[in-house]
């Protein structure tokens, strides 16, 4: 049962990197990093076991939302999905991230959470999380010993679990330049417009005209963690996209996922419209106009 | 009319600047000296369980605790939250069979979220903290979710005196055949050529106002109990809260806070009776009770769920031969509003069509549910879910045009209305229907969305439905209001109105104001304090403005009557050859002969002996109006909603592109306030039909008593909705006005249910509408 009051803890406020990461040695598994805390501050409703908060709040460095054509996108871990949201780069270049930050909450939600923040939270259903995922990324992590990159295909282990070592921190994550005739999309369905996603499915083709030469597909609510579909990726991979590959695709679908029932809908009913989402997102992908969203 | 200056003007909300600057203080926000904060301890456990043993020692020694408190520590009576008790007559009160089954805290568990104990501490932090020390040993009971397993012949009865766990039936002495009934239901049926039945579910559906409960209470040193309490009914909670605790009411008195909310859920008791208690126990020190909204879901009252079968027969040529109905509602765990509904739901179906014989049975069964009780609308949405699906399957049976067929059949003046014996006196639902309908384009699009095969598809849905403006003759309608005229010439009424939000206030000043033929800014209202105001029933079955507004005209008609008198006597003219005009009193025809207010409330205050010929100085005395007023009628509001949707068949998802609600208000008084209150109910009856509801597991633990789960729709969900206000002023109404406030809810339910049933060719039987459950519809029909 929720409560009216915050429980115990100490708000730690490091005013650099360094300092953060020898906060984050000294307290391992009794802390946790505050980004815009849209996560965190409910979890601790819950959460007994976190001592001290690491605010990131006065942290430089972290802000970088930057795209260059020769090495890619990086975005820091205090980029906000509203910064997502006001950067062309990201509209022109990954769609699907773009279209996940478009109907990502509310705007006051937007202004505070953060793209890695969603990453972090390792929950089936993020929405950012799935573009990422399509598009592909890897994330940079920092403990008092150094650094390391690890690729997004192999961050996230089950519900709420990462490969993240707890006294880690995130500084931000690098996501490839687009390949030649790559397009992406993002689509996902809620109980009402504001809620998170009962379902959601990007997808990342490289095409080369009517040909799909390579493709990335991500489901998420249909299992622990967000999941590829694989089966579906082969499908595509050398293929004209067809209706018929599309009905194909959408009959697959079913076969790799493991929907749950829960709060926000049924694994009866994610399992009828999985498919249908799949299709449906690989066609928005498609038939995106130039610098439409 | 056309003479009125303030009323029908979009005058500045007398709310508005407080509530958008941050200014309004709700209970939440009183801050008093020596505060002490209760907490009161629940089971979230078990939704039936006895309390084995209760251990509050080691709460007791926590920082900061003054007390702690388990049932045996506060008053040992019984009491029933809801307020229908004290809105009927002793004799009806023993037909209705209404009874106290509640208690401050208890040792038998009857629904997720039931009180057992509560700490006092000296922080709201150390109160919680102590009371997670408090240790409840528990029972495990049966659980009882609906009523089909509440009735079981096996089950445990909540309360000796219902067997069956029957909490509420129309009673037999009352509504012959436990039915609410005209003619001969069984043989009309034999008449009709065309016969729907189906059994519909409808939803606990939550008020989801923004203001969670915070209450505040203080037994002060003259041994009175105040309670600061948002309250809609400030008079009765407080001849309630008398009862309770056995004082006289001149020793209780309600400080009405600003109310972040209504809607129903704070029409009765809520927490008062529990932040009282602990109040009683620590005399002299002010006591505050904060909910989350958790606990808030859990403990005011939803409305009532439950079964709703219906039958309606048609002959050929449309006729509406007969209507069987039965609605079945799964009550929860306490009495509340178990007779009020279960007669209403049925009130409504009956106010609507002219059946040869129409006949309805409304049963209300004890379940571990928690509470419920009024939410806007009263019955009337869940009869409108059903009545009005059925309504168009059966227009589709004949091939009738669903809005000319209820042109034709619905009732209009003359006809009874919602109470048997009381015929309706006004109506403007064709109008309504008319316009609606050209609004939205409803002929083009009910052809155009015939035979449609895409994946994406539309379809156009009409509702109508009958309300009522304050509960006459069921329950006690009164009103009362003191105008008092300061010798200034501005006046302030006082009165026990509660302003929820729905903008009585503003309406009130502005009938004032108009009556007394001042400008609206001269006119003050002065509410919230028992100890001043006079009796009201309190905010409910959309009266306020009807009855609030009945009393505030004729207290003001009191004090202009007053001014005129007096002005008569000073002009030595007879007072139906005066006139006043800016607040100046003249005698027709003769310019020069004048006299002002200002100096009628002043002579009349300020009042002097002229020392030369010893006589007074104009009249004497301050003028006050007064009326003590019982409405004459019920001035039922009618209205109209077209609802247009999108349904997708692949995902069953369903977007509704656009409302029109046409609705007979008699006056808008103030058409912003009307179209608020149109535009607040649709999103409660788009948010009904098609995302709201309160669930349980099947051991009766809430699910979703939050909003991370329980779905309103968002500003983002609305669609685009056009709100015409059909002005056909009621005889009955101040300046023609008819009840508003819950109207709005009720028909966007029944057209979004029906707009679905003409895109889809499928009627949902249970709302809300999710797409999971058009999805498995769709499948069905294949
Ligand atoms: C009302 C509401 C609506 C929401 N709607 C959506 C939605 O539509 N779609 C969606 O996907 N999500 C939604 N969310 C979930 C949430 O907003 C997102 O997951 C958000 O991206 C989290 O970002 P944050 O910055 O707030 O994370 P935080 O709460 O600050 O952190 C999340 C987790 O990541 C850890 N963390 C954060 N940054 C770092 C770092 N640099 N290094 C190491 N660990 C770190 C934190 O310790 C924590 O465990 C919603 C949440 C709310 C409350």
């Amino acid at each position: 049962m929720s409560s009216r009051v915050m429980r115990d803890f100490d708000l730690l406020l490091p005013e650099s990197i360094e300092e953060t990461i020898a906060l984050l040695a000294r307290h391992k598994d009794k802390s946790a990093v505050l980004a815009g805390g849209t996560d965190l501050l409910v979890a601790l409703k819950f959460d007994y076991s976190i001592d001290n908060v690491i605010s990131l709040a006065l942290v430089p460095g972290l802000d970088e939302l930057d795209f260059d054509p020769a090495r890619g996108l990086t975005i820091g871990a205090k980029v906000t999905i509203a910064d997502v949201l006001r950067s062309q780069d990201v509209k022109d270049n990954y769609p699907a991230l773009w279209q996940a930050a478009q109907v990502f909450a509310t705007p006051q939600l937007r202004n505070t959470a953060t793209v890695l923040g969603n990453i972090l939270r390792a929950s089936p259903a993020g929405d950012c999380s799935a573009a990422l995922y399509a598009t592909g990324g890897s994330l940079l992590l920092k403990n008092a010993k150094g650094c390391r990159n690890i690729d997004l295909d192999d961050f996230w282990i089950s519900y709420g679990v990462t490969a993240r070592c707890v006294d880690e921190l995130a500084i931000s994550l690098h996501v490839p330049v687009p390949a030649q005739g790559e397009k992406s999309a993002f689509r996902r369905m809620t109980r009402t417009t504001e809620d998170l996603s009962k379902i959601n499915a990007a997808v990342c083709l490289q095409m080369a005209g009517e040909t799909c030469h390579k493709a990335r597909v991500v489901m998420g609510c249909v299992g622990p963690t967000l999941l590829r579909l694989p089966k579906v990726e082969k499908m595509l991979a050398g293929a004209a996209v067809t209706p018929e590959l599309l009905r194909d695709i959408s009959n697959v679908v079913i076969s790799e996922i493991a929907p749950i029932d829960d709060q926000r809908s049924s694994a009866e009913y994610r399992n009828k419209v999985a498919g249908v989402l799949v299709k449906r997102v690989i066609e928005a992908a498609l038939n995106a106009k130039e610098n439409d969203q | 009319m056309s003479d009125l200056t303030v009323v029908g003007k979009r005058v500045e909300r007398v709310d508005v600047r407080a509530k958008v600057t941050g200014g309004a203080v709700y209970a939440a926000d009183v801050q008093m000296a020596g505060m002490l904060y209760g907490k009161i301890v629940r089971c979230y456990d078990y939704a039936h369980a006895r309390v084995t043993e209760l251990d509050l020692s080691k709460a007791a020694k926590c920082k900061g605790v003054i007390k702690v408190l388990g049932p045996k520590d506060v008053t040992q009576k019984e009491y029933n939250g809801s307020v229908l008790d004290m809105m009927v007559s002793s004799d009806m009160r023993g037909i209705l069979g209404d009874i106290d089954d509640q208690s401050i805290f208890t040792t038998h568990v009857k629904h997720y979220g039931d009180a057992i104990a509560a700490v006092i501490a000296t922080s709201e932090e150390a109160a919680e903290r102590a009371a997670e020390k408090i240790i409840v040993t528990y029972e495990e009971l049966p659980v009882y979710l609906t009523a089909e397993a509440a009735r079981q012949s096996d089950a445990r009865q909540f309360r000796p005196e219902k067997p069956g766990n029957l909490a509420f039936q129309l009673p037999e002495m009352a509504f012959p055949d436990n039915a609410y009934a005209w003619g001969e239901v069984d043989k009309s049926f034999e008449e009709a050529d065309i016969i729907v039945e189906d059994t519909f579910y409808v939803p606990k559906q939550k008020q989801c106002q923004m203001e969670p409960g915070a209450y505040i209470a203080l037994y002060d040193d003259q041994e009175r109990l105040n309670c600061w309490t948002s309250t809609q009914m400030p008079k009765l909670v407080q001849k309630k809260l008398a009862n309770l605790f056995e004082l006289p009411m001149t020793r209780v008195r309600i400080n009405a806070t600003v109310i972040g909310g209504g809607f129903g859920a704070r029409l009765g008791m809520v927490l008062e009776p529990e932040t009282c208690a602990l109040a009683m126990a620590v005399p002299g020190r002010p006591v505050k009770v904060l909910s989350t909204r958790e606990e808030d879901w859990v403990t005011s009252p939803s409305r009532h769920p439950g079964k709703y079968w219906m039958k309606m027969g048609f002959k050929k040529d449309g006729t509406p031969v007969a209507c069987d109905a039965k609605f079945e509602n799964y009550k929860g765990a306490y009495y509340m509003d178990a007779s009020g509904t279960a007669f209403t739901t049925g009130a409504w179906l009956g106010g609507m069509y002219k059946f040869d014989s129409l006949r309805y049975r409304g049963e209300s069964y004890y379940t571990n549910q928690s509470v419920c009780g009024a939410f806007r609308g009263y019955g009337n949405p869940q009869t409108n879910f059903v009545m009005e699906q059925m309504v168009d399957r059966g227009c589709a049976a004949l091939g009738v045009d669903p809005i000319e067929w209820r042109k034709k059949w619905h009732k209009t003046i003359g006809d009874d209305g919602w109470c048997i014996g009381v015929p309706y006196n006004s109506c403007a639902l064709d109008e309504c229907l008319d316009r609606a309908a050209k609004a939205i384009g409803w002929t083009e699009k009910r052809a155009k969305y015939k035979n449609q095969t895409g994946t994406i598809r539309r379809g156009i849905g009409v509702s109508v439905m009958n309300h009522t403006s304050g509960a006459m003759p069921m329950l006690l309608e009164h009103t009362v209001c003191d105008a008092l005229l300061h010798q200034d010439a501005t006046v302030t009424l006082n009165l026990a109105c509660s302003d929820m939000g729905q903008g009585s206030h503003t309406t009130l000043r502005q009938v004032a104001a108009e009556t007394l033929g001042f400008p609206y800014a001269d006119v003050h209202i002065a509410a919230g304090d028992t100890d001043a105001a006079g009796f009201d029933i309190g905010a409910h079955a959309s009266r306020t403005l009807y009855v609030g507004g009945g009393a505030v005209k004729q207290a003001c008609e009191d004090v202009r009557k007053q001014i005129f008198d007096r002005a008569a006597l000073e002009l030595g003219e007879a007072v139906g050859n005066l006139y006043m005009e800016d607040k100046v009193i003249h005698v027709k025809g003769a310019s020069n002969k004048s006299i002002s207010v200002q100096t009628i409330a002043d002579q009349g205050v300020n009042n002097f002996m002229n020392p030369e010929n010893g006589e007074l100085i104009g009249q004497p005395g301050q003028i006050q109006g007064y009326a003590s007023f019982f409405p004459p009628h019920n001035a039922p509001p009618f209205g109209a909603s077209i609802a247009e949707v999108e349904v997708d068949m692949e995902t069953g998802e369903v977007k509704v592109i656009e409302l029109v609600n046409a609705h007979d208000v008699g006056r808008a008084i103030h058409p912003g306030i009307v179209e608020g209150q149109l535009d607040g109910g649709a999103q409660q009856g788009l948010g009904m039909a098609l995302t709201e509801e309160t669930y349980y597991d099947e051991k009766g633990i809430c699910l979703n008593n939050s909003f991370t789960d329980y779905k309103m729709l968002g500003p983002s969900d609305m669609p685009k909705i056009t709100n015409i206000l059909v002005e056909n002023p009621d005889p009955t109404g101040p300046f023609g006005a008819k009840g508003v406030g819950e109207a709005g809810i009720v028909p966007p339910v029944g057209a979004t249910a029906n707009a679905i049933f003409n895109a889809i060719g499928i009627q949902i039987l249970e709302a809300p509408i999710t797409p999971e459950k058009i999805l498995e519809a769709l499948a069905e029909k294949d």
